[in-house]
């Protein structure tokens, strides 16, 4: 991927250092824009490659992780943008989210406003949401995204601790990331069941996805919600279930699932994978992030205006930390936007003009 | 109209490699102000991009009363904004429904891989973002060996799993 497509060679440089936390797609190339523009960029993740999701979470047939790395070493190479790994930036004491296996360095969100003339996070959605069922502490409960980076750090070789095995595997969900859930679980020669509490048509992953790893073996169940986890000495032994239907529409718009009355039934399970959806992860706790002026919204999204930037003029910020879970494409076209703020604004504030005709092909 | 280059470029999009995730979208609409290239999420659930073939022979040129709708030496079909007269002829032409009328200039406009961007030597921005390489872009002769090579792949991949689990 070349996160720099917009130019040849960097401009002359502007002097001014900006720090971008968080590479996955937003970030890098939001880094890509900006080191065009002639900023001097340092770009930091906790994990030790660049890419995100998509080098962590995503799987290689889908996207190639060397097409993701080496687009990220041609920034460096390239446009001397300074990718600093294994490195965690955090205001406070962060708490544990999911990745957070390789962090050997951690840096004060704090400093960093202090030390950059800008900062853009794009920290992306790192928290997965579990539905709060009875069981759900118990061992062999794990998350989509956990679990598919559970495999791929195992893949890379960055550990020799086997990711968890099961023989039925249960996941539940129906998005891009129960879908590759399932389908890595099958390729561990699993009985793998698929269980959405709505219908395969409102399945946000599409007919087309779900009808393929069915082909591929995985049993889809729909219209039905985990009730409970059924555990044994603390393990999970199988997950009851509701039966549901489908009700007029909610706030999504979809419509809504009904529990029906009297309708259970329980599916034997040595593994749950829960894909049911990631929250947004902040360099901040929300209560830290008051002090430090930077507003959150109630859903831990950032706060942003029309430039992307935060209620800290001199950070911005952009994809799934500031829209939720999304996609490559609106992570990209969202820091994109904010890395362009970022130069309009830091220009304007300097005095260096933007030349009229650069706006004007906008 | 259209000279005879001495090499012609061509952008394949390999629907088999498409995860559908936008990104060629998301660059397309920052280097233009809004995109050429689409994807559509389709009624069966799949993601399809869609933007100009750039034809080799092109309904849109055939039917532009102007001159307006050409060819540039590498092979790509665009609009010269000064010759066109916002009849969108080219549209009722093209088989793709490619061509939009921009509002701003009363012209037709669509996908022109990038003619700023081919000026620096760069590729396309499309094919530069896309993650899972499933927009192939450069001289005709290299790209229709890569779109069979693809295919060989594949048929080797099915042959060898179909020996190993039968």
């Amino acid at each position: 991927m070349k996160f720099a497509f917009m130019c040849r060679d960097k401009k002359k440089n502007t002097g001014a250092r900006v720090a971008v936390i968080g590479a996955g797609p937003a970030g890098l190339t939001a880094s890509g824009y900006l080191a065009c523009e002639g900023y001097d960029v340092d770009l930091y993740d906790k994990q030790p490659l660049p890419g995100g999701l998509m080098t962590f979470a995503i799987p290689q047939w889908r996207i190639p992780p060397e097409r993701v790395v080496n687009g990220a070493k041609e920034l460096e190479e390239k446009l001397g943008v300074k990718i600093l790994l294994k490195t965690k930036i955090y205001a406070g004491e962060p708490p544990h989210e999911e990745g957070d296996d390789f962090v050997e360095k951690k840096v004060n969100l704090e400093d960093l406003i202090n030390n950059y003339d800008m900062v853009l996070i794009s920290t992306g959605t790192w928290a997965s949401k579990i539905p709060r069922i009875p069981g759900v502490e118990a061992k062999g409960v794990t998350t989509a995204l956990e679990y598919l980076y559970k495999w791929r750090i195992y893949e890379y070789n960055y550990t020799t601790t086997k990711p968890p095995l099961g023989r039925n595997i249960v996941v539940i969900g129906a998005g891009y990331s129960a879908i590759d859930a399932a389908e890595k679980a099958l390729k561990t020669g699993a009985e793998v069941y698929l269980v959405y509490r709505r219908t395969i048509r409102e399945a946000p992953a599409g007919l087309y996805e779900i009808e393929r790893i069915k082909r591929e073996g995985v049993t889809f169940i729909e219209l039905a919600s985990p009730a409970e986890i059924i555990t044994e000495n603390n393990v999970v032994k199988a997950i009851k279930f509701q039966k549901m239907t489908l009700g007029p529409p909610d706030e999504t718009g979809r419509p809504r699932p009904v529990p029906i009355p009297g309708g259970e039934f329980v599916i034997e399970a040595d593994l749950v994978v829960f894909a049911t959806g990631e929250s947004p992860t902040p360099p901040v706790k929300s209560s830290t992030a008051e002090k430090l002026g930077l507003r959150l919204n109630k859903d831990e999204t950032i706060a942003v205006n029309a430039l992307m930037q935060t209620s800290i003029p001199k950070v911005f910020a952009a994809g799934d930390v500031v829209t939720g879970p999304s996609r490559i494409g609106p992570a990209i076209r969202s820091g994109l936007k904010a890395a362009r703020s970022m130069h309009y604004w830091f220009s304007a504030k300097t005095g260096k003009l933007v030349s009229f005709s650069e706006v004007i092909s906008r | 109209m259209s000279s005879n280059p001495v090499i012609k470029y061509i952008r394949i999009i390999d629907l088999g490699k498409c995860i559908g995730c936008g990104a060629c979208e998301a660059a397309c609409e920052f280097i233009h102000g809004k995109p050429y290239i689409i994807v559509h999420r389709t009624s069966i659930g799949l993601d399809i991009p869609v933007s100009c073939m750039h034809c080799a022979k092109a309904p849109c040129i055939e039917a532009c009363p102007t001159g307006a709708m050409t060819r540039d030496s590498a092979g790509a079909v665009h609009v010269i904004t000064s010759r066109c007269i916002g009849c969108m002829a080219c549209l009722y032409a093209c088989p793709f429904g490619i061509p939009e009328l921009d509002r701003a200039t009363k012209t037709a406009s669509k996908c022109n891989l990038c003619m700023e961007l081919r000026k620096e030597g760069l590729e396309p921005a499309c094919s530069a973002i896309c993650p899972a390489n499933a927009i192939l872009y450069g001289e005709d002769a290299v790209v229709f060996q890569l779109a069979k090579k693809r295919v060989a792949e594949t048929m080797a991949k099915a042959r060898f799993e179909y020996e190993l689990h039968g």
